[in-house]
């Protein structure tokens, strides 16, 4: 049994891992927490949703979840386009792209609410059986699906930031705007690039979630609530920092759920979250959010 | 002989304040340009106005043609500014430091041809290439920023108080090593405190005083100026 919880925490781990890391990599960036992340990863369930039951016969998995990545891609942009980049044009503080962020947010799921908040949506089922069985171990099949595919991600993700030109470009921007620029590094370039990667691993994070759960309008901004902690955790913009805190929230409130049952576990799960935060605010990454991916 | 950087009638301004009030000058390929002044005078300003990190007005000529308003166009045309205070990357290692300076270099075989270049003349760096440039001693880091600024393989390359803080052995390097980058071909331009020793290796100087020349000459015609020798050479260390 223990394997198996083991198992599923790691995949919902995984998962807080995506959105706290997609929350972070703006963060870096531009010193603000961009609340709008949960309402992104909302729409994302939706449109892979849609997408998926506009089909006769539900297209492969994958085609969805690539598709839905797309438009996580193209709505990042657009959403920086329109409520963003005019903030920075004026060089405004940060609190005006905090309260844009939230503004978005709630348009988003105002939006879907409204429109599509009646029903319950889920997803087609990927896998004719629900659990598959290693030598007289039964695992979820989904379970371990969503865990392949987000540490796939995270790892493509980290060996960008560390091993690409652009990824360098990024954690020198995330160091020193006018220090990079020095260094001919165009920042709507690195802008545009963390905005992508953003959306990206907003658009994934629905379909994996909404195939998980079932797909509602606060369906992103519930999860997002713990990314956000676990990336205040794991030291904010610290990429590793937040990925080793979300996995390890993820492992905590899968077996806290078997032992408590599913009730009390938000309970207790914020309340170590909060001892956290009172004894160990720098993160266990050990640094204060400051400049670094 | 035409120069390399024609710069006419150059003013910046931040908000009304006018911290740089028509300043011309001319600077000869492969040579070491000197801008000397006191604190304020505008120095930084101008050479943020070349590298297009502040709005300027005016007219600058890069061989000739107008130079680009956009900073990281200017990187990319070739000249380069080594900043004030050295702002190396904290945090990232020597080598991605040097890895950032050559963002504009496309070939991945020339960047490491740069890099072993620069490991070549400073072995403290290579040593440390790993370690995290935050961790350097003042000296070391400012080695790391002109490596840095040499990685982009500038035609022009502006060095800002290089010698800033340094102690006087360290300073001694650091002018030997800007006479071997002109000597390389590589145009400088050199903002420096320390008037006597960059009078004593520049080719050309100009003295800043609020926003405007009011001298220039060759080094040895500025070290023999009885108005320099009082405003600059007076109390100079070494
Ligand atoms: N970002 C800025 N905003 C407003 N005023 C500025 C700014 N940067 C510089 N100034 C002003 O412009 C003038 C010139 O400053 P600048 O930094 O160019 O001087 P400097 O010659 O480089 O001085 P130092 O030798 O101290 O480095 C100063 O009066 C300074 O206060
Ligand atoms: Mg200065």
């Amino acid at each position: 049994m223990t394997l198996q919880l083991l198992i599923s925490g790691f995949s919902l781990g995984a998962v807080y891992a995506l959105i706290a890391v997609g929350f972070a990599i703006v963060f870096s960036i531009f010193k603000f927490s961009n609340i709008a992340h949960g309402g992104m990863i909302s729409a994302c369930a939706f449109i892979g949703y849609f997408f998926q039951s506009s089909f006769e016969e539900p297209p492969p998995f994958i085609v969805t979840a690539l598709f839905t990545t797309g438009v996580g891609v193209l709505m990042a942009l657009l959403i920086d386009t329109i409520a963003y980049r005019n903030i920075r044009k004026k060089q405004a503080p940060g609190l005006y792209y905090f309260l844009m962020s939230i503004t978005v947010a709630i348009l988003i799921e105002q939006i879907l609410s409204v429109f599509f908040g009646k029903n319950l949506h889920t997803y087609a089922p990927i896998f004719s059986s629900t659990t598959f069985s290693i030598g007289g171990l039964r695992f979820s099949s989904i379970d371990t699906l969503i865990m392949v595919i987000s540490l796939a991600i995270l790892s493509a993700l980290i060996f960008v930031i560390n091993k690409t030109k652009i990824g360098l470009a990024i954690r020198t921007v995330a160091i020193s705007p006018s220090t990079s620029q020095l260094m001919g590094i165009n920042s709507s370039v690195v802008i545009m690039a963390v905005f992508a990667i953003a959306g990206a691993l907003a658009g994934i994070s629905g379909v994996l979630l909404g195939t998980k759960f079932s797909v509602y309008p606060s369906l992103g901004p519930s999860m997002m609530t713990k990314g956000f902690i676990v990336s205040v955790i794991g030291g904010l913009g610290s990429l590793g920092g937040a990925i080793v805190a979300a996995i390890a929230l993820g492992v905590v409130e899968i077996f806290l759920t078997y032992w408590l049952g599913s009730l009390s576990t938000p309970i207790v799960l914020f309340g170590i979250m909060l001892l956290f935060l009172t004894v160990r605010p720098e993160g266990i990454s050990g640094r204060f959010a400051k400049d670094k991916v | 002989m035409a120069g390399i950087l024609e710069i006419r009638n150059l003013k910046v301004f931040y908000g009304v304040h006018e911290a740089v009030c028509g300043v011309d000058m001319d600077i000869a390929e492969g040579t070491i340009t000197a801008i000397i002044g006191s604190n304020g005078a505008g120095k930084t300003t101008i050479i943020n106005a070349i590298s297009g990190m502040v709005k300027r007005q005016g007219e600058i000529l890069y061989n000739g043609k107008p130079l680009s308003d956009k900073a990281n166009r200017i990187v990319k045309d070739g000249i380069i500014q080594v900043p004030e205070g050295r702002k190396i990357f904290a945090g990232l290692t020597v080598e991605e430091n040097l890895l950032a300076g050559a963002y504009t270099v496309k070939d991945r075989k020339e960047i490491n041809r740069l890099l072993e270049e620069q490991y070549a003349l400073f072995p403290r760096l290579g040593e440390r290439k790993k370690q995290d440039a935050g961790t350097l001693s003042g000296g070391e880091q400012q080695m790391l920023a002109i490596c840095r600024g040499l990685m982009g393989k500038p035609r022009i390359l502006m060095l800002d108080e290089p010698s800033l803080g340094l102690a006087p052995v360290v300073v001694n390097e650091v002018f030997r090593n800007i006479v071997r980058i002109r000597d390389e071909g590589i145009t400088v331009i050199l903002v420096e405190q320390n008037a006597k020793k960059s009078l004593g290796i520049c080719d050309r100087a100009y003295v800043i005083e609020t926003g405007r020349v009011v001298l220039s000459g060759t080094g040895s015609e500025m070290l023999n100026n009885p108005e320099v020798a009082a405003a600059y050479l007076g109390s100079e260390r070494n």
